[in-house]
């Protein structure tokens, strides 16, 4: 047997790894090879696809109705944010404005699921980093969200709330009053998990200096929402792009300025504030009106052609005849994007005048964060991947699509 | 220097590690927020999306189903077929309806186009089950699904929110959703319940209470 490693004679030995697609602290099925120096990582690929099911190839055979209960299973986290999204797109592509009252509801919705997706990533990023605790405290706030979502639209986590000009129907007194309950009470439980976490040094050891990335580079690699923000770039599309009521409210946009995991995790707790604050807003300033515009498409909107009217058919209906070979959607394409909690969603979609979707294409945010961790784990020790996957804060279902 | 000394009496000290477990130990003195779950149940909310079913109409006895198709069109699954055929009047006659659970996905658009408010999904949640077979729901299987569930149902009377949604312009809906009314159903209810119940109706549809704390 030849002796490994004799003065002189030198040898380095990288060993491959592979983590996941079924490991716990991946975040689903992403799977990393990491080169590996000892327990320096030299070089991580990461692996996408092992949850694609066709998301944007389905689309082009539902109708625009049709597609929204998909994107439900984007970033299954936070749907509301996926559906308003999408629903923004057709209505910018329809001409359609969704009434004051249902823009109201939709931002509260939209915060909502920003609040509820950001308690589950601290939950599991705590998690991964050792701190069990925090885990649980996250859930039991999440749940009092994912009440109110079950009473407002029968749905705990595929909402389909919103739908193409409004929402699906209104939030009575009761739920705004036990949502006004929760905003009062939730800062006080934010100030809790950073008693947890905050100062905890071993925490501070665990994220300070730990998946660096500049602000140039988190530009270069297109990161987009709290991931580019602890890096110190001040970007966020319901300030800069603003949609829904967002320019009716008053809120900060947080950041950092070294761009480690620790200054990702700052961002993403001021961020909970500020949701918390919006939410308070569009409550106290919450107009009347209708829920829906009046020339939103109907759910069960024709494909092309004609229409046949029938007597069981509503009213609403009933002024819509179509001709024969009448297009029911503008021709055209486009790009409308939306700040979701894990950064910037985007819809491009085309359309040639029928009622399906020529072509959907969904740019989420997950799937660039997850090529830009081969940038911030490479130098790092093998431990601080999982800390750098956790500050990403990526699902693989809105990644893989 | 002078900012230091206390950072450092702090870090000997274990501070913030403290103050961290008396939280926690703050916490183990409350109440558990957890649920025993297969010995205590949760309820879900009205409205929630759980099993589908045919509401049993109380003159017929059979499904109002009028086989006009549009839930198995709008469905995003594709789960839902129906055959049917015409008698000489021109009126459609269901003969077949069948739901393919495993790939329905809960989206709750079939409830919201039936002209009629014939098929719901109820909010029974628990039907797991070892083969794939009990999951294709034909005609009398949804409506011994409505039977279990109206059995089971905790309040006097069902209205389903996707049928008439709150706030919604009643022009949109057609004329069968329009006139729906709260289905009398479930176990006779206490004295106090019923009471309580009367007060949150309106409009035929119940409304969410708050609970203790603001919560729902």
């Amino acid at each position: 047997m030849e002796p490994v490693g004799v003065a002189g004679t030198e040898t380095r030995k990288e060993l491959t790894l592979n983590m996941g697609p079924q490991h716990p602290a991946t975040h689903g099925v992403l799977r990393l090879t990491l080169d590996l120096d000892g327990e320096t990582v030299i070089r991580c690929t990461p692996h996408v696809g092992y949850l694609h099911r066709g998301i944007e190839k389905l689309a082009e055979t539902r109708t625009y109705q049709g597609v929204m209960p998909l994107t439900d299973r984007l970033d299954y986290v936070a749907s509301v944010a996926n559906n308003v999204g999408y629903c923004l797109a057709v209505e910018r592509l329809f001409g359609i404005e969704a009434p004051d009252r249902a823009k109201y509801l939709r931002t509260i919705a939209f915060e909502m699921s920003r609040i509820s997706s950001h308690l589950l990533w601290l939950a599991t990023h705590a998690l991964d980093i050792g701190a069990m605790t925090v885990f649980l405290y996250c859930f039991r706030e999440r749940e009092w969200l994912l009440d109110i979502f079950e009473t407002i639209c029968g749905a705990r986590l595929t909402v389909s709330y919103p739908r193409i000009g409004g929402v699906l129907q209104d939030m009575e007194p009761a739920v705004l009053e036990s949502l006004e309950a929760f905003t009062r009470m939730f800062p006080e439980k934010i100030l809790e998990y950073e008693t947890l976490i905050d100062k905890n040094r071993i925490w501070l050891q665990r994220t300070q200096g730990v998946g660096v990335i500049s602000a140039k580079d988190a530009v270069r690699w297109g990161l987009t929402g709290p991931t580019l923000r602890g890096s110190g770039v001040s970007y966020d599309l319901r300030r800069d792009v603003p949609y829904d009521a967002y320019d009716r409210v008053q809120f900060e946009v947080p950041i950092g300025n070294k761009g480690d995991v620790y200054d990702r995790y700052r961002c993403r707790m001021e961020e909970l504030r500020q949701s918390n604050r919006i939410i308070q807003q569009c409550i106290a300033a919450l107009p009347e009106g209708d829920i829906l515009a009046s020339d939103a498409p109907e759910l069960d909107m024709p494909i092309s052609g004609k229409k046949e009217l029938v007597p069981e058919m509503s009213l609403g209906n009933a002024s819509l005849a179509f001709g024969d070979r009448v297009s029911v959607a503008p021709k055209g394409e486009i790009y409308s994007a939306v700040e979701v909690p894990k950064g910037e969603l985007g819809f491009y979609l085309m359309s040639d005048g029928t009622g399906n979707p020529c072509r959907m294409r969904v740019r989420s945010p997950s799937y660039v964060h997850a090529g830009a961790l081969a940038k911030m784990c490479e130098g790092g020790f093998i431990a601080d991947v999982i800390a750098v996957i956790g500050s990403i804060d990526i699902v693989m279902g809105e990644c893989d699509r | 220097m002078k900012q230091r000394f206390p950072d450092f009496i702090k870090k000997i000290l274990f501070v913030e590690i403290l103050k961290g477990l008396a939280l926690t130990f703050r916490t183990m003195l409350k109440p558990p927020v957890t649920r025993q779950y297969p010995k205590e149940r949760r309820d879900p909310k009205p409205g929630f999306r759980g099993q589908h079913a045919f509401v049993r109409d109380a003159v017929t006895k059979r499904e109002k189903c009028v086989a006009c198709q549009k839930c198995a069109i709008v469905c995003p699954s594709r789960c839902i077929s129906i055959r049917y055929t015409t008698d000489d009047s021109g009126a459609r006659k269901l003969t077949k309806y069948e739901i393919d659970a495993l790939r329905c996905i809960f989206c709750g658009y079939c409830e919201s186009v039936c002209p009629v408010c014939a098929i719901v999904l109820t909010e029974t949640y628990e039907y797991a089950s070892y083969s794939r077979d009990g999951f294709l729901y034909d005609r009398e299987r949804l409506l011994l699904n409505w039977d279990e569930f109206a059995a089971r149902l905790k309040r006097d009377s069902y209205f389903n929110m996707f049928w008439r949604p709150a706030g919604c312009d009643v022009r949109r809906l057609p004329a069968g959703k329009r006139e729906q009314q709260a289905i009398p159903a479930g176990r006779k209810p206490e004295a106090k319940s019923q009471k309580s119940e009367e007060e949150n109706t309106e409009n035929g549809r119940p409304s969410p209470s708050v609970g203790e704390g603001g919560r729902i």
